[in-house]
C-alpha cells in the first residue's frame, strides 16, 4: 500500500468516529435535548458518514477489500475513547479487555 | 418551544411483548445489522470491480462504481444496516455497541473468502479469532447483566 492510501484509510476512520458520536448524541433516548438540536446532530452525523462512505468507495476501487478492511481496526479504539471523552460513557474492564483483543486481532490481520 | 424534555419523557416506552420484543432486542439488531453491513461490503466490492470508467473529478472522487448495479444493492444493504444501527443507539451505550458491531470484521473476511475468492492467510484467521474473543469478552458481562433484569 502507498502512504497516501494509508493516510486516506486513517482519515476515513476519523470521519466514521465523528459520525458515530454525533449519531449516538442524536438517538440516545435518555437525552433531554430538544428535537431540533437532535435533528442537527443526526444531520452532522450523516454528513460525516457520507464523507467516510465516498473515501471508502474510492479506496475499494484500488485495493482488495481484505487488505484495507483492517484499517477499520482503529475504530474500536478511537471510538471507545471518543465515547468516554465526549459522551462521558463509563467503561468497564470487560470493555477495555474486549477492545484490546479486537484491536490486537485487527493488527494481526493487517500485519 | 422547550418541549424536548416532556416529549422525551411522555413517549410510550412500554416494553413490547412476545415475538416483537424478541425482534426488537438491541443485541439481535446488532447481529442483523452486522450481517446487512457484510452483505453491503461484499456487493460494494463487487460493484467497485466494474469495468466501467468515469473520467474527470467524478472518477477521481470514487463515483465510478455507481455505474454498477451491484453497488446499488450494496448501498440498499448499507442503508438498512444503518437504520438498524440507529435503533441500537437509542438504548445501548456507544462504547458497548460499537465493539460488538466489530463482528463484521469476522463476517467480511469469511464472505470475501467464500464469495469473492479473496485469499485469507492463516495469520489473518488468527487475527479474526482474536476479534471473536474480544467480542465475547464484551458480550459476556452484558448478557449476565441482562439476565438479572
Amino acid at each position: 500500500m502507498t502512504i497516501v492510501a494509508i493516510i486516506l484509510c486513517i482519515a476515513a476512520q476519523i470521519f466514521l468516529v465523528i459520525g458515530q458520536v454525533f449519531m449516538k448524541h442524536a438517538m440516545d433516548e435518555k437525552t433531554s435535548r430538544p428535537r431540533a438540536s437532535r435533528a442537527k446532530s443526526l444531520m452532522l452525523g450523516i454528513l460525516a458518514q457520507t464523507v467516510w462512505f465516498f473515501l471508502w468507495l474510492g479506496l475499494l476501487q484500488h485495493w482488495d477489500l481484505s487488505l484495507i478492511f483492517p484499517f477499520e481496526g482503529l475504530n474500536p479504539l478511537l471510538l471507545v475513547f471518543a465515547a468516554w471523552l465526549i459522551l462521558r460513557e463509563k467503561l468497564s474492564i470487560a470493555t477495555w479487555v474486549g477492545v484490546a483483543l479486537i484491536t490486537g486481532g485487527l493488527l494481526l490481520v493487517a500485519a | 418551544m422547550g418541549q424536548g424534555v416532556s416529549d422525551a419523557e411522555s413517549l410510550p416506552l412500554a416494553r413490547p411483548h412476545g415475538v416483537r420484543r424478541w425482534l426488537l432486542n438491541p443485541y439481535l439488531l446488532i447481529l442483523i445489522g452486522a450481517l446487512l453491513n457484510t452483505t453491503g461490503e461484499l456487493f460494494l466490492k463487487r460493484g467497485a470491480n466494474t469495468e466501467a470508467h468515469l473520467g474527470g473529478w467524478a472518477g477521481a472522487m470514487g463515483f465510478t462504481p455507481l455505474l454498477s448495479g451491484w453497488t446499488w444493492i450494496g448501498i440498499v444493504s448499507y442503508v438498512l444496516s444503518f437504520l438498524t444501527w440507529l435503533s441500537v443507539l437509542r438504548t445501548i451505550p456507544l462504547s458497548i455497541a460499537f465493539p460488538l458491531i466489530n463482528v463484521v470484521h469476522v463476517f467480511v473476511p469469511i464472505g470475501a473468502s467464500i464469495f469473492l475468492h479473496e485469499h485469507v492467510s492463516l495469520k489473518r484467521w488468527a487475527g479474526i479469532s482474536l476479534i471473536i474473543l474480544g467480542v465475547l469478552a464484551i458480550m459476556k458481562p452484558v448478557a449476565q447483566a441482562e439476565e438479572k433484569l
